[in-house]
């Protein structure tokens, strides 16, 4: 098959992954990865890459406009992401270290959790955090935000901090291994762990992303593994695609895209298992 | 007050690493610089894991790609390594205007993605 078929097909496919992504709320690296992977011919060193720098460059473009409305924490996002991006670097390492087969079942087996995850975990809008932690507290881990639907200010505090260091620990060493991003797990981390509001969380949550993915960035860049005709193509598809899934948000009833979306990620979970297996 | 400064830094640095992005790639694809690895080579080559590619094609690891800004393809890594490095900018830019505890974390987060760089 001739070259140029590729960069066109992935910026179809990931063109409709922007859409959806926005539509269903789930970040367009952790769509890429296992569905890149399982129907297109790139090794998976170059997908892994390839879903890090859609991860990065979404949360990148994302990040200044919560940073500056107050829906990011930069308080409550720096010593999470610091935690994140150590062991993000380690996932990297690994996951280049590791033989493909392994990282292929241990990602279909991650895809199929995400999808669990996406289907079982709650939300809560503003959970009760009675008393801050004392580490959350030394770390200055407390703030106020304005909240425009509500119309006022509310004031935010967490707790259990020294878990969360540890899940966002986990978190990065996933990040950075598999390339999926990692929205689908620090929202939850940040929301009902540490009892963050939902709105900061997501949007702090974009933040961590851009600092945990950016150390993952250079391990796979500087290996060797940042292929421009799969990175490239891929993040102008999923940027173009999230324009018009946000357009298409007021109109498009999400349920039934959330329903799509969780049944892409099992299809996709369940090929990476089979490649995995070689079968 | 510090949120706002990174915030603004990052728009800036986004748009440029994002805009240098697009334009290497349209040079790449356009063929105005010959690429180190041949366009019609490379469904042969992107099936093979990183390191068994950049054995088959001599393709620069770690910093090495800065010697090769004359090829169409590595020239395209300028542009991710801008977007890559942004947020140590950003960090390096706010230290200053951070309370200790807070600065302590960005300084130590500066190391680790400098580490990260040159690893």
């Amino acid at each position: 098959m001739e070259w140029w078929i590729w960069p066109i097909a992935l910026f179809a496919i990931t063109f409709l992954m922007g859409i959806v992504a926005v539509l269903a709320g789930v970040g367009g690296g952790v769509l890429f990865v296992p569905i890149v992977s399982a129907f297109f011919p790139f090794h998976l060193d170059f997908v892994r890459a390839a879903g890090l720098m859609i991860a990065l460059t979404s949360a990148l473009s994302a990040a200044p406009t919560l940073l500056a409305n107050g829906l990011a924490s930069l308080r409550l996002a720096l010593p999470l992401a610091l935690v994140g991006s150590v062991t993000s670097v380690v996932g990297a390492l690994v996951g280049l270290a590791l033989p493909t087969d392994v990282v292929q079942i241990a990602l279909g087996l991650i895809i199929l959790a995400i999808a669990l995850l996406m289907w079982r975990a709650g939300r809560a809008d503003h959970p009760a955090v009675a008393r801050p932690d004392a580490l959350g507290a030394a770390l200055g881990m407390h703030g106020i935000y304005h909240d425009p639907a509500l119309g006022r200010e509310v004031r935010w505090q967490v707790h259990r901090t020294p878990a969360a260091l540890f899940v966002f620990a986990l978190i990065g060493l996933l990040a950075g291994m598999f390339g999926l991003g990692a929205g689908w797990a620090n929202v939850p981390a940040l929301n009902l762990l540490m009892g963050a509001p939902l709105k900061l969380a997501v949007g702090t949550s974009g933040f961590v992303l851009s600092v945990v993915d950016t150390s993952a960035a250079w391990v796979y860049l500087n290996r060797g593994a940042m292929l421009p005709m799969i990175v490239v193509p891929s993040l102008i598809g999923v940027i173009l695609g999230a324009k018009i899934g946000a357009r298409l948000l007021p109109i498009t009833p999400t349920h039934v895209v959330k329903k799509i979306v969780l049944s892409v990620l099992v299809l996709a979970g369940g090929r990476a298992l089979l490649k995995g297996f070689g079968i | 007050m510090e949120q706002h400064v990174y915030a603004r830094w990052l728009d800036i640095g986004t748009r440029i690493g994002f805009a240098v992005l697009v334009a290497t790639f349209g040079v790449y694809v356009f063929g105005l610089l010959e690429p180190l690895v041949p366009l019609q080579d490379l469904p042969r080559l992107w099936t093979l894991p990183a390191d068994r590619y950049v054995a088959a094609t001599g393709a620069p690891t770690g910093w090495g790609w800065l010697g090769f800004l004359g090829r169409g393809d590595y020239l395209n890594l300028l542009g991710v390594a801008l977007l890559a490095t942004i947020t140590i900018v950003c960090y390096a830019r706010i230290l200053p205007l951070l309370p200790r505890v807070q600065a302590v974390l960005a300084a130590i987060q500066i190391a680790i993605l400098l580490g990260a760089a040159f690893l």
